[in-house]
């Protein structure tokens, strides 16, 4: 049991509401980073709220992502970090980005106070379109209090296992905290003690790890086990590929909001990698014909090679892609090989570099040896 | 695949190591097929996997890169980074269902040139076996 | 004007049958024509060097996949190493020749054919599901369906432009197609492929003007609905407001060619203090902190160039009508100079000469009856 304060609340939305704003009118923060509801039909943007009247709107667990959140912190912060303290409520994947971003060298951290909560997962981007997702709002809160898995999310979240927050300083338990209307805020860091010092809501004590945690995570497992095996996943092999980005427009939105792939340039829109008249004489020569503009499964994989080994999974890809591509189940799927190879979680240990920078003397040997034939 | 075939590689290969060791292959004249087309990197490490994803699905049958042995790099770690991301890209094919046989990392020593001879063989044979790669005929890449 | 008439099934028919016989006739060497994808869920641009391969390609495809001019530009952006020609839409020709007077695409060794455009079904619907989006384009291609996206119907340009030779279909007798040679290089393929003599074209001339003219009106009443939705401060807040920042609009734009957007660099990096006083300032800032600065921004980069192609709001994975904004504030800025995009290969884009006389109402005190509605001297 770890200390926590317990928040009245008929859904963990309004008790994550009501904590940050008591976090800012009590002055321990200065400002705060939230989702808020911005119009009339559900739409949701992330804010920076100074002012508490401002956090009326507030909703920190909207079921939608409209952005990464640990890469919009990254890019407010990269120059320099705050001056003021400041709150920052992020999903678990939002999170692991964010500390993925540190080890790349493009966060600064300082008074930032991280809030996270165990998550239920988000709605793809195009279901909320035209208020698609008011009715199901109720529904959804009821799945999340009881650790059911919610209808209709994003594949990615349905199938995500790491819905319970590495290290935030303060974590909101959302998932299987019953219908009493009580929410436990747990504190997980000196810095989040002292949040909640003299905070309103009966002090005590509560565990993150619910019974319905568990039950959900069990849920999460299976459906992971099934996603990755079935359609629409590539049919493996060259073909599979190319029918799977066959309709890939080449917007790259997928990497864009990709919160992982924070280069300046990237390499695939560098000048290094822009077609040359040779470029297409070199196709042409093998074949009658070739796809314009070129480069659309180097772009793919070539991505996967920069990036998979630290993917958290958090489905932006797949809602910013204009003609559903479902990029994120494929990275999701990639990824979840790659991190095993190098037995890797992204986001979860702020200390253990990435992957592709860092090695051991001691490890891969059978790489390099002499294995052809198949 | 018949015998005839006869397949595209493109070598990517360390200068201080791999490179002087074909060199010797060559100066003692090694009988080996002419497959491949060797490029000189200052080190393994310079071989960023997108070079060789690019050459496969421009249609090359196969990419091998060669560095020095573990320990032996010239810049020291330059080929523990090598053989990192190699492993990842090796994952990713097998996810995928593409052919890892396509996509080769191995470390010959700067005096031996016979290994050379050895793996554009092994690799040459193993791509006759493969068959040309799929990418050179599929225009929707 | 003048054209020839070609017996051919219709319109895609007869562009093969052109382009094959071009090459043929060492016309040139390579085709830039749409193809349907293996999984038959879209089109994409293929460069084929083989006459038989063209039997494969759907020269007027349901969708715009990806505008036909920014195809060309990422194929010939340096020059090509073959003589190349390009089957393009009306709108990827005009974005083609914003490109070409911008310096960014030498059109030299490219001949460019247009064809007669029913418009566009929107790419989502049609990824969706393909066999209802082919569907809905042979009712347009017929007439008997308006088209599909939005933007297409109040395209007033859906006919003969800048290419090199037109394929006119609309009001031409079944099992014809108008040919006209639009430049000296169509003119002398149209001698070269042996069409056979010009003549006066008046059915099909007539039936564009008539249905450019209701596509006048349509256009005129799109803005004045458009402008009652969006235009405003907070109307036009309210319509961008759930954008995502994906700048899939920019990187789909044709006319958007810069490699390092303005939107997307280091200059638009502000220290954390700098957003955070933006927030103690209004009480909350919206993140990404620079959405409309972003649109409005890329209003005045390139409107003046904008074609109306739609690939921007294609490409929006949250539906934001955002061609249909470019739309209407692009007709207003390229009237502002006289100008047209695309119109004229020889027609300077206004950005890069000034006359020293002329908009001389901005030496003016301010008025405020040229203030736009609602605005007053004070706000
Ligand atoms: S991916 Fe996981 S942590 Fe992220 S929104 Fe979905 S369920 Fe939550
Ligand atoms: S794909 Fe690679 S180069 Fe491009 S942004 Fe991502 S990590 Fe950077
Ligand atoms: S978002 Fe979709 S269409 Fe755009 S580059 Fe990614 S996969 Fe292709
Ligand atoms: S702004 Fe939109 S409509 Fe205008 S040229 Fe660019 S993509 Fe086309
Ligand atoms: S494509 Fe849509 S969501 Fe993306 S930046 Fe443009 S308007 Fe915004
Ligand atoms: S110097 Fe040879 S591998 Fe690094």
């Amino acid at each position: 049991m770890a200390k926590a304060a317990l928040m009245e609340g008929s859904n963990a939305d309004l008790a994550a509401r009501d904590l940050l704003k008591s976090l800012l009118s009590s002055g321990k923060v200065r400002g705060v980073m939230t989702l808020v509801e911005t119009g009339p039909a559900g739409e949701v943007n992330y804010e920076l709220v100074a002012d508490v009247a401002a956090l009326e709107n507030a909703t920190p667990l909207y079921p939608l992502m409209p952005a990464n959140a640990g890469g919009l912190l990254s890019r407010l912060t990269v120059l320099e970090g705050f001056e003021e303290p400041v709150a920052a409520f992020l999903r678990p994947c939002e999170l692991r980005a964010f500390v993925e971003l540190g080890k790349l060298h493009q966060v600064n951290a300082e008074n930032i106070l991280l809030i996270s909560a165990t998550c239920g997962g988000v709605y793809p981007l195009r279901a909320s379109l035209n208020g698609g997702l008011a009715d199901g709002l109720p529904a959804y809160w009821e799945a999340v209090a009881n650790g059911e898995a919610a209808e209709g999310l994003r594949p990615t979240c349905s199938a995500c296992e790491h819905f319970v927050p590495f290290g935030a300083d303060l974590v909101l338990a959302a998932v299987g905290s019953g219908g009493a209307g009580r929410l436990a805020v747990v504190a997980r860091t000196p810095r989040g003690d002292e949040a909640l010092e003299g905070l309103e809501g009966a002090a005590g004590e509560a565990e993150v790890e619910t019974a319905g945690v568990k039950s959900l995570r069990e849920k999460r497992g299976a459906a992971r086990a099934e996603l990755f095996e079935t359609e629409p996943l590539p049919a493996p092999g060259l073909e599979g590929l190319v029918a799977f980005f066959g309709r890939c427009v080449g917007c790259r939105s997928c990497r864009s909001v990709c919160p992982i792939c924070c280069c300046e340039i990237c390499y695939f829109d560098a000048a290094a990698t822009e077609p040359t008249p040779r470029t297409f004489d070199v196709h042409l020569k093998r074949k009658e014909g070739t796809r314009v503009p070129p480069d659309t499964l180097l772009f793919h994989l070539g991505r996967l090679t920069h990036m998979s080994a630290s993917c958290v999974g958090c489905g932006m890809c797949a809602d910013a892609c204009p003609v559903y591509v479902p990029v994120a189940t494929l990275f999701a799927k990639v990824g979840a090989e790659t991190q095993a190879l190098f037995e890797y979680v992204p986001g979860k240990d702020p200390e253990e570099e990435v992957p592709l920078q860092r090695f051991e003397e001691e490890e891969l040997a059978e790489v390099g040896e002499e294995r052809f034939g198949s | 695949m018949s015998e005839e075939f006869r397949p595209d590689i493109l070598g990517i290969f360390c200068r201080w190591c791999s490179y002087s060791a074909a060199d010797l292959a060559g100066v003692s004249r090694m009988k080996m097929p002419p497959t491949t087309k060797v490029v000189r990197v200052m080190c393994s490490s310079r071989a960023d996997p997108v070079f060789a994803l690019g050459a496969l699905l421009i249609g090359a049958d196969g990419v091998l890169v060669a560095g020095c042995a573990p320990g032996d790099c010239h810049y020291k770690t330059g080929n523990y980074q090598t053989r990192r991301r190699y492993a990842l890209v090796e994952k990713i094919f097998d996810t995928l269902g593409l052919d890892n046989r396509r996509l080769k990392l191995v470390w010959i020593p700067a005096s031996e040139g016979a290994k050379v001879k050895r793996v554009v063989t092994a690799m040459t044979e193993s791509l006759q076996e493969a068959g040309p790669n799929p990418t050179r005929a599929e225009m929707f890449i | 004007m003048k054209g020839i008439n070609l017996k051919s099934d219709d319109a895609n028919a007869a562009a093969r049958g052109l382009l094959a016989r071009g090459m043929e006739a060492g016309l040139w060497d390579a085709a830039l024509v749409p193809a349907r994808v293996p999984a038959g869920d879209s089109y994409a641009w293929l460069l084929l060097r083989d006459a038989a391969a063209l039997e494969r390609t759907t020269p007027l495809p349901p969708v715009m996949s990806v505008s036909g001019a920014r195809a060309l530009y990422k194929l010939a952006r340096h020059g090509t190493a073959r003589r190349v020609v390009a089957v393009l839409r009306p709108c990827e020709v005009r974005a083609a020749v914003e490109l070409y007077k911008r310096e960014q695409l030498p059109l030299d060794d490219i001949f460019l054919i247009s064809m007669d455009c029913p418009g566009a079904v929107p790419l989502k619907d049609y990824v969706e599901d393909p066999e209802a989006g082919e569907e809905l384009f042979g009712k347009m291609l017929a007439g008997v369906e308006e088209p599909g996206r939005e933007i297409c119907r109040s395209c007033d340009h859906f006919s003969h432009t800048a290419s090199d030779l037109h394929l006119g279909t609309l009001g031409v007798p079944e099992g014809n197609v108008v040919v006209v040679p639009a430049s000296a290089a169509g003119e002398a393929a149209a001698e070269k492929l042996g069409l056979g003599d010009a003549g006066p074209v008046a059915e099909w001339e007539a039936e564009v003007e008539k249905r450019n003219a209701s596509r006048r009106e349509a256009k005129e009443e799109a803005h004045r609905a458009l402008r009652e939705e969006a235009a405003g401060p907070e109307r036009l807040a309210a319509t961008l407001g759930r954008c995502i920042g994906c700048h899939g609009c920019r990187s789909v734009c044709p006319i958007c060619f810069c490699r390092q957007c303005y939107f997307e660099s280091e200059a638009l990096k502000v220290p954390a203090a700098n957003v955070f006083a933006r927030a103690e300032r209004k009480g909350a800032a919206r993140l990404p902190a620079d959405t409309f600065l972003f649109h409005l921004g890329r209003m005045a980069h390139i409107s003046l160039s904008c074609v109306s192609c739609g690939a921007c709001e294609d490409a929006c994975p949250v539906q934001i009508p955002v061609a249909q904004l470019f739309g209407l504030v692009a007709a207003n800025t390229q009237s502002l100079f006289d100008y047209e995009a695309g119109r004229d290969r020889a027609e300077a884009v206004p950005t890069t000469y000034y006359r020293e006389e002329e908009l001389a109402y901005l030496s003016e005190p301010y008025v405020e009856a040229r203030a736009p509605e609602g605005v007053g001297a004070d706000g």
